[in-house]
């Protein structure tokens, strides 16, 4: 069955690959780009190709998804066929800066496949180990893609009160892409939640070190690409084929497309249309993927209104709306006539949710585990044996910002609304999550034991992409920089004032 | 272009000590994983857990008529104990047993309620409390051994 499920995954891939070049007709040659584009072509296909399985089985021919996508490939390469006529080489979206001279120029790649070949190899073992993936797997993620594909015509069925314990509230993507792919296979494999959930592991961590590529250059993308493959929960999650890296790697994409597109002009609206749609699939992989969607618009929409007038924010919010509109279309039916209500709000009356609102001692306790696992969160999950406790592990926060004190920053005038919209989104991510432990009827200790972790390193890829998108390149530091440092101007100004020489 | 640098004479060094530090703790956290994954690898057992447990709940399948939609549940304590001693993580295992009846005979629905005609009991942690059975009036059907039981509603709930 492994032919069959690689079938799937490989339509996936060529849809989303072929969408991204029609929507974005600039040939790539660099190896990066051609990364980029094929770990995000993976990552955007496998969610479309849900969003049609959801709508073949809503029209009740779960079978007819083999057309729909042949049709889709081959309407797709069309399009892409006669945009290339029409477009002829414009260059590649964004440009990295120019390389410096940077002595040991095959330590990284050389340090990167070895870790790749590491993660691969404790992937493969986890895999072995729990074939079936961790708790939340078979307790929602497969057993959803399990029940809708053994019900066949029947599969609405699920949606009832007897199984809300298995939330029935998440919408699909990942149930979806597991039961599309057993009909590829005929029968259900669980090579297909495993293939799939080292699609999405492997694909984050290209997209982060490809991306970094050809935005800063190929040291900082291989640097990228290390520190998320060092950390260790990254693979285990990945492994145990839960939702929370498929939606860490919308969260990064939405974030990667938009630096793209204000890095060059060549990508046009294009890339904003891709953003949205990774932003859109985000709200189709998890309900924290609704709030990232939200606050990654505002976000958006608030800074370039400031730096470039409520015109452009204008209409940089339809291109962004045009690419999300098909899949929140898809989440708003899902929502509005399956789903049922979420255990973390159903039933609860304001009476109910004020004495928590106004208990400094919750306040504390959240505050203290959000602390402890911000430093510790890499590491893996929480032991229910031992609770949250300081595990700082190798590679964690503190690590990143030794880095960035010893290295420096340098941020590329372009970049920066895209870092001060994605540090905002992160940050408020985290507020939004803190609100949810706040008022949720969970017993407190279980809900952060259960959750934080998993919820720090949903918005992890994109905390490492935007801090490498600060930090200067190694080649950069090593070379001493070309620019005026900041602080040395600032220096020189004082002593100017001053009257006299530096 | 914003640029925050340290300065000074010793800045490569700084910057050669920051990228030392990076890609060493870095792979060196990518080997540990990997040693780590190795070396409890032949602890486990050659067949994971879950799957073990599907061979055995799966028999119940073959016994239930045809086209059940939907069936109970009963385990050693009160149904309402399974999410409760879960959620004060006092006992998850009986509710990953309850979600793992429910994973494999899927799309068969299990209530987590003895209050249907037929009832999957799944004992794992000893027999069956004949007061609990009589309590809730189950007749056992078929005993499928190793704890795992279908049984028949006596009276209607």
């Amino acid at each position: 069955m492994t032919i069959p499920v690689l079938l799937s995954l490989a339509v996936s891939t060529a849809i989303g690959t072929l969408l991204s070049f029609a929507l974005v007709p600039a040939p790539e040659r660099r190896p990066a780009g051609i990364l980029f584009r094929i770990a995000a072509g993976a990552v955007l296909g496998t969610g479309l190709t849900s969003c049609l399985c959801f709508l073949c089985l809503l029209a009740g021919m779960p079978r007819a998804v083999f057309v729909v996508e042949a049709a889709a490939v081959l309407a797709l390469a069309a399009l892409v066929f006669f945009v290339f006529r029409k477009n002829r080489l414009k260059n590649g979206p964004g440009e990295a800066e120019p390389a410096g001279r940077f002595k040991f120029r095959w330590a990284l790649p050389a340090l990167f496949c070895g870790a790749l070949l590491a993660s691969a190899a404790s992937f493969v073992m986890a895999t072995l180990r729990e074939p079936h993936g961790k708790w939340d797997a078979w307790w929602i993620w497969n057993f959803h893609a399990r029940f809708i594909y053994r019900s066949g015509e029947a599969w609405r069925g699920m949606f009832t009160e007897g199984l809300d314990w298995t939330h029935l509230d998440y919408p699909l993507l990942v149930p979806l892409s597991v039961v599309r792919s057993w009909q590829y296979a005929g029968g259900e494999t669980l090579q297909a939640p495993v293939l799939l959930a080292g699609l999405f592991t492997f694909a984050a961590a290209g997209a982060v070190c490809a991306a970094l590529a050809l935005l800063r250059g190929r040291n900082q993308g291989f640097l990228g690409g290390l520190v998320l493959m060092g950390t260790p929960f990254f693979v285990v999650l990945g492994a145990a084929q839960f939702s929370d890296i498929p939606l860490a790697l919308f969260f990064l994409l939405s974030f990667v497309f938009v630096f793209l597109h204000d890095r060059d002009a060549a990508g046009g609206n294009g890339l904003l249309v891709l953003a949205g749609l990774a932003a859109g699939l985000a709200a189709w992989t998890k309900n924290e993927g609704l709030l990232f969607f939200i606050l990654f618009v505002l976000a958006r929409l608030v800074l370039t209104a400031f730096s470039g007038g409520g015109k452009e924010a204008a209409r940089q919010l339809l291109w962004i709306a045009a690419g999300a509109a098909p899949v929140l279309a898809v989440v708003a039916v899902f929502k509005v006539n399956l789903a049922l209500s979420s255990h973390l709000f159903a039933g609860q009356t304001f009476q109910q949710v004020m004495p928590r609102l106004f208990d400094p001692h919750r306040y504390y306790e959240i505050l203290k585990a959000y602390v402890l696992t911000g430093l510790s969160f890499t590491q893996g999950f929480a032991d229910i044996r031992t609770g949250i406790h300081f595990n700082p592990g190798l590679v964690n926060v503190i690590l990143l910002a030794a880095y960035l004190a010893l290295i420096g920053v340098r941020i590329d005038g372009r970049d920066r609304l895209n870092l001060q919209a994605g540090a905002a989104v992160l940050v408020l991510m985290l507020a939004g999550y803190f609100a949810i432990h706040l008022v949720a009827p969970y017993e407190l200790n279980y809900h952060l034991m259960t959750s934080l972790n998993r919820l720090y390193m949903q918005l992890w890829p994109s905390a490492v992409f935007l801090f490498f998108m600060a930090a200067r390149t190694p080649e950069q530091a090593l070379a001493g920089g070309a620019a005026t440092p900041v602080k040395e101007r600032l220096i020189r100004e004082k002593h100017r004032k001053k009257g006299r020489r530096p | 272009m914003i640029v925050v640098k340290p300065d000074g004479k010793y800045a490569r060094l700084r910057a050669g000590t920051a990228l030392v530090l990076l890609l060493s703790l870095t792979f060196a956290a990518c080997l540990t994983a990997l040693y780590r994954g190795a070396k409890s690898l032949p602890e486990f057992p050659k067949t994971d857990p879950v799957t073990i447990h599907e061979a055995r709940i799966e028999q119940i399948r073959g016994a239930l008529p045809a086209g059940t939609a939907a069936v109970g549940y009963v385990t050693s304590i009160d149904n309402e104990k399974i999410f409760l001693y879960e959620r004060t993580l006092r006992d998850v295992e009986f509710l990953a047993q309850y979600m793992l009846t429910q994973y494999t005979l899927a799309p068969v629905i299990v209530h987590n309620s003895p209050d249907h005609p037929l009832v999957v009991g799944n004992y794992i942690t000893g027999a069956p409390d004949p007061a609990l059975l009589a309590k809730n009036a189950l007749v056992p059907l078929r005993d499928f051994g190793d704890g795992l039981i279908l049984y028949r509603k006596d009276r209607k709930p």
